[in-house]
């Protein structure tokens, strides 16, 4: 019997499942190796015992902690899909500013409906086996993990920094503009697309494993950045670090 | 043994020189991409990269040192080794042959750097990849003007008189094109007939390049200078600085290092053997089974890369492997650039008086399954069918190999004497042993090797042995106490300590209780958890050295157990007298490739998979990582 698949979404944009559907025909292939019993952006509910569980989204209100905790006894593997769900992700912009004001910012006047909540990753509710990082997550990237579950193979994500991608994509050093970017501390896997687009990493891979804090720290004294800068940055996406 | 001559390193004889304009230039390019596909430095997006020509007037001849190096072209960051089905049985498929190439735009120190690819890639058994695109390429040099990285002049690569086919030089009016080679020549001849034709320049004189940054003392001082600075604090103090971002090696022409592993393809009905650059600077490079790992600290890992750079490479092919082009200092954000780091060592320490198929030899070849037992509940011995005899001592390793998942080492657990079989024991303990401990009689695997250098039987021959197995270490003491029982009359006593956590590790129980119960070797166990089955004494492996009756002088011992172990064991045996030269240790690494090319399983300077597992303790106690501090 094919292994049983299911995609559920929190508080989130739903970005990262629509990513998966961008797949288009890879996703064909994917599909002939699992069986999707649910899928919200493309089927209605029902609620079977799963192999593999893809979790979208923070956890921002009591009934999301519930319904999770239901979908984790129900499932093998949990696996989260995305930095809402890795990290909390921007959702965390709530925990900073009043929620209200918030809401009217991004919604406008429709916005009264809108409960919010602390968002919280998925791991901080119920354990995980697996994660896959990123704003939104990176297609390849979501079905090597999920070779990787088919085959009981370790679900490794690159243990390099962005550096790595930069340097193999010839991009030149954003540092080298003055400006300062996360991409040394920050997990590879992106192929560096922010920078690629010109921009900055913003972070939103998480931390390397092993991040060089006070290498980092050095390298930012030399662009005069100062340490609420660089916390500031680390907001984004609610990268924990140690605030020295 | 093979040696492997570089395509390129036999100069041609007589050099020849002549004019050119760019025109001309253009012209040849456009001729040449009709039979090649020529790459050279264009800008592109903004900034100047190497990559194929499309139009030759936009190829840039004069271009700055920063561009990255044409290493990509050469040993790239994804090279295919071969393909493989699944399903039924494991089809393979070797990659296809290597893509005719110019590469247009090769300075100086870049020449010099292939020379460094070539020692050390085609040393030994030649590296096939590395082999067919060298010889499917030609390289063509052009001159440079050096940054305030560049420190080329002070290594000796600021000018080539060899490893071109062709270099073309700036001259007052055009160009003057060099041969190198006689497959040079040709291409003059072939895709630039006019050019060929013409009437031969008197050579160039070439000066020496001006550069900003320059080593303090002759080059060929820095192998025994490094010799004396192992221990020095300033690599504590670059560890320190040390983004650990691997961007030094990456950009580096020279460095090589590399990851072998399965992609798949997105329907998982097959997938590639590929490999992909790697960096000694990385947090997974040194690690192995059981998440150990050997070089974690990132001062060892500086050090590591300095010392392969200038010490071990030197001492071994007389070239640094670095070759001045500044492009580890140009892009690292913590600025560690070696001209500082050695100038400093320099001033501060030395003393001063100092002044065929590609991928061949990557494919596994398939076995049967003809036997499994279950030796614990963890631990599962395989015996396999091989297709061709093999000749190994004990103490080899072979690669064994489950598509998808990879290939993993394994010591051979049998005897020599059998060389259609060879037997391994495998603990189920990441995704790729998992896999093997599902496989039943008649499956198949693949397999490399044998690898490394085992025991050397001599020194046993008419001696008391001494065997020291702690935990799985009694794998590879098996083999070799089975070739020993196989001529039991040339030894005189032998005896086996064994040492375990527990009986449910304790492996081949049976023959450890038929051996116990003969005559022919006196075997004592030592159990760390109380309560075991077999009355044996609660304790560690030392313990078992108290009653030991043993005349040092006359022994031979052979050590194989967990890195800790050695660390105890050691001391007390030269304590009680055994000699260094008659005490053998076996030291496993991270061992990938098997051919001594990878560099992952390299202690110092010291290649584990080639000099080793197996080691006298005389030839190691002076490497500081092979016996943990």
């Amino acid at each position: 019997m094919k292994p049983r698949v299911g995609f559920f979404d929190f508080t989130g944009c739903e970005g990262c499942q629509l990513t998966i559907l961008n797949l288009a025909e890879k996703l064909l292939d994917v599909l002939d190796l699992v069986e999707v019993v649910e899928f919200r952006e493309v089927q209605s509910h029902c609620k079977e015992e799963l192999d593999i569980a893809f979790v979208e989204g923070s956890i921002c209100r009591p009934d999301e902690e519930k319904r999770l905790r239901l979908i984790r006894t129900r499932s093998k593997k949990l696996i989260t899909l995305g930095a809402c769900a890795d990290l909390a992700g921007i959702n965390i912009a709530h925990e900073e500013a009043d929620g209200a004001e918030l809401a009217m910012a991004v919604y406008n006047s429709d916005s009264e409906h809108l409960q919010g909540g602390q968002a919280r990753p998925v791991s901080a509710i119920v354990p995980i086996d697996g994660r896959i990082p990123g704003c939104p997550v990176d297609g390849q990237e979501f079905l090597s993990i999920l070779h990787a579950l088919l085959l009981d193979r370790p679900t490794n994500l690159p243990a390099f920094s962005l550096c790595v991608e930069c340097k193999l994509a010839e991009l030149p050093c954003t540092f080298e503009q003055g400006i300062v970017c996360l991409g040394p501390v920050v997990r590879a896997g992106c192929n560096a697309l922010c920078i690629e687009g010109g921009d900055r990493c913003r972070g939103c891979r998480g931390l390397v494993d092993n991040p060089r804090e006070s290498s980092y720290q050095r390298v930012l004294e030399t662009f005069n950045r100062s340490v609420d800068d660089i916390l500031e940055e680390y907001r984004t996406y609610n990268l924990r670090i140690d605030e020295e | 043994m093979r040696t492997t001559q570089a395509p390129t390193s036999a100069a041609a004889e007589a050099s020849t020189w002549r004019a050119l304009s760019r025109a001309e230039i253009d012209l040849f390019v456009r001729s040449m991409m009709t039979a090649y596909e020529v790459v050279g430095v264009q800008k592109k997006h903004g900034r100047m990269t190497m990559d194929k020509v499309e139009d030759p007037s936009a190829l840039c001849l004069e271009f700055p040192p920063q561009v990255h190096s044409p290493k990509k072209f050469l040993f790239p960051n994804w090279q295919k080794l071969f393909r493989f089905s699944l399903g039924g049985k494991v089809h393979l498929e070797a990659d296809k042959a290597a893509v005719p190439r110019v590469i247009f735009g090769m300075h100086p120190c870049d020449l010099h750097a292939v020379q460094v690819l070539d020692d050390c890639l085609f040393e030994g058994e030649a590296d096939s990849v590395y082999l067919s695109k060298r010889e499917a390429t030609l390289l063509i040099g052009v001159d440079c003007l050096p940054d305030e990285h560049c420190f080329c002049s002070s290594v000796g690569t600021d000018r080539t008189a060899s490893g071109f086919d062709l270099f073309f030089h700036r001259a007052a009016e055009g160009y003057l094109v060099q041969s190198g080679t006689e497959r040079g020549e040709a291409l003059l001849r072939r895709h630039a007939p006019q050019v060929a034709k013409r009437e031969e320049e008197a050579p160039l004189p070439l000066q020496v390049k001006p550069c900003e940054q320059k080593l303090d003392f002759a080059v060929d001082a820095l192998a025994p200078l490094l010799g004396d600075v192992y221990d020095h604090h300033l690599w504590q103090e670059i560890g320190g600085r040390c983004l650990g971002c691997g961007a030094c090696t990456l950009l580096c022409p020279t460095c090589y290092c590399f990851n072998v592993e399965d992609r798949m393809d997105d329907d998982l009905t097959g997938g590639e053997r590929v490999r992909t650059w790697d960096s000694c600077q990385f947090d997974h490079f040194t690690r192995v089974s059981g998440g150990r790992d050997f070089r974690s600290d990132q001062a060892d890992r500086q050090r590591h890369r300095f010392f392969r750079k200038y010490k071990y490479l030197w001492e071994k092919h007389e070239r640094t492997a670095c070759v001045g082009c500044g492009r580890c200092s140009r892009e690292c954000l913590a600025h560690i650039g070696p001209v500082n780091v050695l100038n400093r060592l320099f001033v501060e320490e030395a003393s001063p008086e100092l002044k065929a198929l590609p991928a061949n030899e990557y494919q596994p070849d398939m076995v049967e399954i003809v036997s499994v037992d279950d030796l614990t509940s963890q631990d599962k011995m395989f015996r396999l069918r091989l297709n061709n005899p093999i000749r190994f001592t004990p103490g080899m390793f072979v690669a064994i190999s489950i598509f998808g998942l990879g290939e993993a080492p394994f010591t051979i657990a049998s005897s020599p004497s059998d060389d259609m079989h060879v037997e391994v024991v495998v603990r189920a303990k990441g995704a790729l042993t998992r896999a093997l401990h599902r496989l039943q009689i008649g499956d198949s695997v693949g397999i490399r090797g044998p690898f490394g250098h085992g025991f050397q039987v001599d020194a046993f021959a008419g001696r008391d042995v001494l065997l020291v197995a702690g935990g799985l270490g009694l794998v590879t003491l098996r083999s070799l106490l089975l070739s020993l029982l196989a001529e039991r009359q040339s030894f005189g006593t032998i005896q086996l300590l064994y040492g375990v956590r527990n009986m449910d590790q304790m492996l081949f129980q049976n023959e450890l209780l038929e051996w116990h119960g003969s005559n022919l070797l006196d075997c004592r166990f030592a159990i760390k958890e109380p309560g075991n089955s077999w009355g044996v004494p609660t304790g560690d492996i030392t313990h078992l050295f108290r009653n030991l009756d043993m005349h040092p002088q006359r022994t031979t011992v052979a050590v194989s157990g967990p890195a800790g172990m050695y660390r105890f064991i050691n001391p007390l045996l030269l304590r009680m007298g055994v000699d260094e030269e008659m005490l053998f240790l076996n030291l496993e690494r991270h061992m990938k490739c098997g051919l001594g090319k990878c560099g992952k399983c390299r202690i110092n300077d010291v290649c584990v998979c080639e000099t080793g597992p197996i080691f006298p303790y005389s030839e190691v106690k002076h490497l500081k990582e092979a016996i943990e501090r």
